[in-house]
């Protein structure tokens, strides 16, 4: 079987229907199966990688010629992207293995594989009601993950999490079908193809249509209420899975199709402005809270309003610095998800004042949790010092002083609140300790976050040179629309 | 244009639901009613004056005289998933209940919005 | 003043959603990608029901996210639920009437289903319709008989097998065909019953699969009883 960019989606949709099979023959051996699954994908990302940059693979699913059958579109940006979901997922497992112990955890790995299958089909995807399909596995996933504790308040915020995602699905879906109207079509490339002839009203009521619909999941504000919840009474490696796959998956699909659908320069500013507001208010609010994962929740929506700016300069140095920040992001802010779970179990409360000095008592933990509190604020040997040095060099290219003030302000409060925490962990008097090891697993996957954090760091022109292609992809819209449908050059040339 | 009238009454008595009712379960069923209310809209547009399912199920028939397929096949996928997301919704409701022993949202609200 | 507040936020939206249709003529035939399904798709696809033939062939992929979405509503549930294992429905007596009457049509509410999802390419219906036609008729047991049960065990394997079958199907177009989910079987005679390629199995997988899990679901959620 030759690989394709399908087995993204395919296999881990076979490892789910698996599972519950294998799980009545052994149930131990079901905590393997995810990590065999994201190994083999990681296998399918490495050797699919350079086809992809080199020329975008495009595939049409039952053999149907686009516009009338589903293609997948890899491109430099949805192998970036995909290899990026291969290696959080694959972390997040190795993490789960000792976390998620409890009963029924054959089901948490089947929500586990079904949220991959989901983001990378939003990834991977090139028709725009197949993306909403798979936003809305990713999104059902996402809410039983949620409660998947069985407590009050995971039952709570997960019930807001589905009220907040259906409204945007409605509204997602209501953009989906005046676009079919409007186009007749379906295929991303066709749509945008034929959005020029699209009276302008309406089009501007799809762009708010989808603003709503994916600013929901992505986390702009005001749209943003579920979250704080929803990462913090979820399990430790979930928060990870929401700031590390589902947020990132659903902010490549909003721009995307900002990017493809509408004329983005007069549309982008709106961005800029959206961005700081959801920065500036996320790290106002990540400031006061009293809860270490509320605050890590807050600061990602902080982080995520950054990378909306970015992307909101429409420039190809900004589109590159938005998904370097991603990236780091990606990365980051599991590693901090991932010690601030084990930190809490040691201290056994949510609350950050439970903290005081455990930097002796666990030194490996709060190691990491440290390294990933400077390494997000953008100290310079790790990988957040670069992105955020793109993001402010991107800014004031374009002449946005205020702008390059505002987040230097928002670097400053992230600053204080990460250290505010990281000094009650080592410099505060030890208060009780904790004889329950952290696992091996658990350690590992922090490690080798670190390690890749580091090394991003040390040299961040390994991963630069795999964004040029990406975020020249994003740009240019013709190219996306003359390989996604086959047409010949000659075609397009009156359109654009 | 009544149908189209019609079905986006549907959604807004849907929305006014979810955003006014205190018991959860008539929440849920509020967000059914939008679901059904995009639904209708979808055929609705699909719908073409005089023309029958599109089915070949007798010979005779061509193309010109069936509405479009597109919206139909369209919403056969969202119904299902509609009918996901109301189950996941409704175990949710069952939990809620079974912690709080109330169904109203006030009672039950505890995290910040 | 919710409600008010309520009102007027619909209101302005409604209104805009609505001056979007006004210039939108209805009952009118569009130039889209519908026109090219209803002229080319009993070709392409051996199916006489175009909206089968998109569902499970043009948009097959959907179809699979569809199936996923149930597989995880039914995952999820077990998930949010797990505590009401061992937990039984509330006992009620059915009249003897009702309980006759039930035993009588369930076995054809059973067929019934089975017809539709067997017949997806020929007659209005499919794998979903047939499947929750299925459902229904377990729910009609479940409601006149306390101690009905259903074999969880052999539930899940269906589940799981369906699913399966569906992936398998998909990944044998990616292996002898050139995508995946591409038909490899002869196209046959439109309008009957064995044509259409891999149209009638994967319908027939969904129907096993979606009738478990509706019944799957149904099973956990009335169980609210020690």
């Amino acid at each position: 079987m030759s690989l394709s960019p399908v087995q993204f989606i395919a296999v881990p949709l076979f490892a789910a229907f698996l599972i519950p099979l294998i799980g009545k023959a052994s149930k131990e051996t079901v905590k393997l199966v995810p990590g065999i699954v994201l190994l083999y994908l990681s296998y399918v990302a490495l050797n699919l990688f350079p086809r992809g940059l080199e020329r975008p693979i495009v595939e049409h699913i039952a053999g149907f010629n686009p516009p009338f059958g589903i293609t997948l579109y890899y491109g430099p940006l949805a192998a970036f992207l995909t290899t990026l979901v291969t290696l959080i997922g694959f972390v997040i497992w190795l993490y789960s293995y000792k976390f998620i112990i409890r009963e029924p955890f054959e089901k948490y790995y089947m929500l586990f594989m079904l949220l991959i299958t989901g983001s990378t089909g939003i990834i991977l995807t090139g028709d725009i009601f197949n993306m909403f399909v798979f936003l809305e596995i990713t999104a059902i996933a996402a809410y039983s993950l949620t409660a998947f504790l069985r407590d009050k308040d995971g039952a709570e915020a997960a019930f807001k999490y589905l009220l907040i995602g259906s409204f945007s699905s409605t509204f997602v879906l209501l953009a989906i079908l005046l676009i079919y109207m409007q186009t007749g079509t379906l295929n991303l490339a066709d749509i945008a193809l034929k959005m020029a002839d699209v009276p302008i009203t309406m089009k501007i009521f799809i762009l708010i249509l989808f603003i709503t619909g994916l600013g929901i999941e992505a986390e702009i504000f005001p749209l943003n209420g579920w979250a704080p919840d929803a990462y913090s009474q979820a399990p430790s490696p979930v928060g990870a899975v929401f700031g590390g796959i589902v947020v990132k998956a659903t902010i490549y699909a909003l721009m995307r199709i900002v990017y493809l659908m509408f004329n983005f320069h007069s549309v982008l500013h709106f961005f800029v402005i959206m961005g700081v507001i959801t920065m500036l208010i996320a790290e106002m609010s990540a400031m006061r809270q009293h809860q270490i994962k509320r605050m890590l929740a807050f600061s990602s929506i902080g982080q995520m309003g950054l990378v909306i700016i970015a992307f909101g300069l429409g420039t190809e140095p900004g589109v590159r610095a938005a998904l370097f920040q991603m990236f780091n992001h990606a990365l980051i802010k599991t590693l901090l998800f991932f010690s601030a779970g084990y930190l809490v179990f040691h201290s056994g409360s949510k609350h950050i004042s439970a903290l005081d000095g455990l930097g002796r008592d666990k030194p490996l933990t709060s190691f990491f949790f440290a390294f990933g509190a400077l390494a997000i604020i953008g100290l310079p040997p790790f990988a957040g010092f670069w992105s955020k040095l793109y993001i402010l060099l991107s800014v004031a290219d374009a002449h946005l002083v205020t702008v390059v003030v505002l987040i230097l302000i928002s670097a400053v409060i992230e600053i204080v609140y990460y250290l505010r925490v990281v000094s009650r962990l080592y410099f505060k008097r030890e208060t009780a300790t904790d004889v329950r090891r952290t696992p091996l697993s658990g350690l590992a996957a922090m490690g080798i976050l670190a390690v890749v954090i580091l090394f991003v760091g040390l040299y961040p022109n390994t991963i630069l040179d795999w964004l040029t292609p990406a975020a020249r992809e994003l740009m240019n819209t013709s190219e996306y629309i003359r390989t996604g449908l086959h047409l010949n050059s000659g075609l397009l040339s009156i359109n654009f | 244009m009544i149908y189209y009238a019609a079905s986006i009454l549907l959604i807004l008595i849907g929305m006014y639901a979810v955003l006014v009712k205190k018991n959860i379960i008539k929440i849920v069923i509020g967000l059914s009613i939008i679901d059904s209310g995009v639904h209708l809209l979808f055929i609705a547009i699909g719908y073409v004056k005089d023309a029958t399912a599109p089915i070949y199920s007798r010979p005779g028939l061509e193309a010109g005289q069936m509405v479009d397929p597109v919206p139909q096949a369209l919403v056969l996928t969202a119904i299902v998933i509609g009918l996901a997301v109301t189950a996941v919704a409704l175990s949710l409701v069952i939990r809620l209940y079974d912690h709080h022993k109330t169904l109203n949202i006030n009672r039950i609200r505890k995290l910040k919005w | 003043m919710r409600k008010v507040i309520a009102v007027l936020l619909l209101g302005i939206f409604g209104y805009y959603i609505f001056a979007l249709f006004v210039n939108v003529p209805f009952g009118v035939r569009h130039d889209n990608v519908g026109q090219h399904y209803l002229e080319h798709s009993v070709q392409e696809t051996g199916a006489v029901n175009i909206v089968t033939a998109i569902v499970v062939s043009h948009r097959g992929f959907d179809t699979l996210g569809e199936v996923t979405v149930l597989f995880l509503a039914a995952t999820g549930l077990g998930a949010i639920l797990y505590d009401k294992k061992g937990k039984k429905r509330r006992l009620q007596n059915a009249s003897l009437i009702v309980k006759v009457a039930s035993k009588l049509i369930y076995p054809l509410i059973i067929l019934l289903g089975a017809y539709v999802f067997v017949h997806g390419h020929l007659t209005p219906g499919g794998g979903f319709q047939g499947g929750a036609i299925i459902a229904t008729g377990v729910l009609l047991m479940f409601i006149s008989y306390r101690r009905f049960e259903t074999n969880h065990n052999a539930l899940s394997w269906v589940e799981s097998l369906a699913g399966m079958t569906f992936v398998t199907i998909g990944l044998a177009g990616l292996i002898w065909g050139t995508s995946f989910l591409q038909n490899i079987l002869p196209l046959g005679t439109p309008n009957t019953l064995l044509s259409a390629g891999v149209i009638p199995l994967i319908y027939i997988a969904v129907g096993f699969k979606v009738g478990a899990e509706l019944t799957a679901l149904l099973d956990n959620m009335l169980k609210t009883i020690k």
